[in-house]
């Protein structure tokens, strides 16, 4: 039985999916305010750092890392809904590259999984 | 197992191990963070050697064919040379041979080296004076074409090093140069994409560059350069980009102005950004170099990447000012 990692496609799904998870991160009103002024470039590192996290991959993500890096963003107010409107944006992307619903619905729990270290709970 | 010389030390790497493993159990003190290819913090150069594919997977095409590799990813098969990215770099001393002002406040130096000095055009280069004072600008001469380095200064009147360069430095006069850098330049992997080359001020200066380098390596695909300026006076190489238009049937020039006062004829007015997303019919086929002035360079960013293009197929170079500190 692979895992959740393989079977979404491993890095490969990462490089895909990014870019179509970036352009509805920036395009969305609830939290694209959180982006201005990033170095897209940078951004789209950071981001398949979340996305290899997400899907299960080899990765090495800490709470401390999670906390320190949103400290600022949760001072400009970031909150539950924001995370939820990443979650929710996240499975659209991995939806329109054809991934199955149980696979999507166990990305969004690990996902979910950090909540508390992004919100500096 | 296989060897590896990283600066002037040779370390040994078994079968698995991945080389900023190894140099990490060296004692070298190596930024990194993901350690899954994804973070890029632990980019390093090969001078000599192969690289395997999986070390550059994700970078863009400028920075593989540069040899670039993600250390946390190379678990290597054979041999390696590789130059730490903090490695102390080499001045090279180069002689003024040319100075020619291009408009009111746009100089054009032209520099030989003393030693070879590989670069491709578009790329920056710090120019550095007697006094220590060093600023970076970008490449508009090719390499394997043109005898000498070119390089559109712009005046900055608070500057340390434009006024200086503007008005002091004189044929025959030498300053120190650092290698080329950066990764906005043409690369030639696909000769019939369409090209889209956007600029403001002295960002026409990598531009004009890669437009040249593309087209003396045959580049087959249409190939757009918009040049913006806030008044016709800053078209600073108008006629020279309206000559490469006749001479090559797939080079475009398209300039803008904000306020046009009619100096010279048949220039539309209007912003850069609506210039380029009128030409980018369909944004993803398309290879994006956008060079000048950072707030333009990066909403134009944004916008074209919202409409589709693939961020790796986006060179973009923002004319950073140096910093208060510095100044």
């Amino acid at each position: 039985m692979s895992n959740l990692y393989e079977r979404i496609g491993g890095q490969a799904a990462v490089d895909k999916a990014v870019e179509v998870f970036y352009r509805k991160v920036l395009m969305d009103e609830r939290i694209n305010e959180f982006f201005d002024g990033v170095d897209m470039d940078e951004q789209i590192n950071k981001q398949k750092g979340f996305l290899t996290m997400a899907f299960g991959g080899p990765n090495d993500y800490t709470g401390k890392d999670l906390r320190e890096g949103h400290k600022h963003l949760v001072a400009r107010g970031l909150n539950d809904s924001h995370v939820d409107a990443v979650i929710e944006l996240l499975g659209e992307t991995l939806q329109e590259l054809g991934v199955a619903s149980e696979d999507i619905q166990e990305v969004a729990a690990i996902a979910n999984s950090v909540r508390d270290d992004v919100l500096d709970r | 197992m296989v060897k590896i010389q990283y600066g002037d030390q040779l370390v040994e790497v078994e079968n698995g191990q991945t080389i900023l493993e190894v140099l990490l159990h060296e004692g070298h003190e190596i930024p990194n963070n993901c350690r899954a290819g994804a973070c890029q913090s632990c980019l390093m150069q090969a001078i000599d050697g192969e690289v395997p594919a999986a070390a550059q997977s994700g970078l863009k095409d400028t920075q593989k064919s540069q040899g670039y590799f993600m250390a946390c990813r190379c678990q290597p098969s054979s041999d390696l040379k590789i130059s730490p990215l903090n490695a102390e770099e080499i001045f090279t001393t180069a002689t003024v041979i040319e100075r020619q002002l291009l408009s009111e406040d746009v100089l054009r130096l032209r520099l030989v080296p003393e030693k070879p000095f590989a670069y491709r055009a578009g790329q920056f280069v710090t120019l550095w004076n007697s006094q220590k004072i060093g600023r970076s600008y970008s490449l508009a001469s090719v390499f394997g074409v043109d005898p000498f380095l070119e390089f559109h200064i712009r005046r900055i009147d608070e500057g340390r090093l434009s006024p200086w360069l503007h008005e002091q430095i004189d044929i025959n006069d030498q300053l120190q140069i650092q290698p080329a850098c950066g990764d906005c330049f043409y690369v030639p992997e696909n000769k019939l994409q369409p090209i889209l080359l956007a600029g403001t001020s002295t960002g026409l200066a990598p531009l004009i560059g890669i437009a040249r380098d593309a087209l003396e390596q045959s580049h087959e695909g249409e190939i757009h350069l918009l040049h913006g300026a806030l008044k016709p006076a800053g078209l600073y190489l108008h006629n020279t980009l309206l000559s490469m238009a006749q001479a090559y049937d797939n080079f475009h020039y398209h300039a803008s102005v904000l306020e046009n006062d009619h100096s010279i004829a048949g220039i539309g007015e209007g912003s850069l950004d609506e210039q380029a997303m009128g030409l980018l019919s369909n944004p993803a086929e398309w290879k994006i170099y956008l060079c000048g002035a950072p707030e333009m360079v990066n909403s134009l960013k944004k916008k074209i990447f919202l409409a589709g293009a693939n961020m790796r197929n986006i060179h973009s170079d923002p004319f950073i000012p140096a910093s208060k500190d510095n100044q």
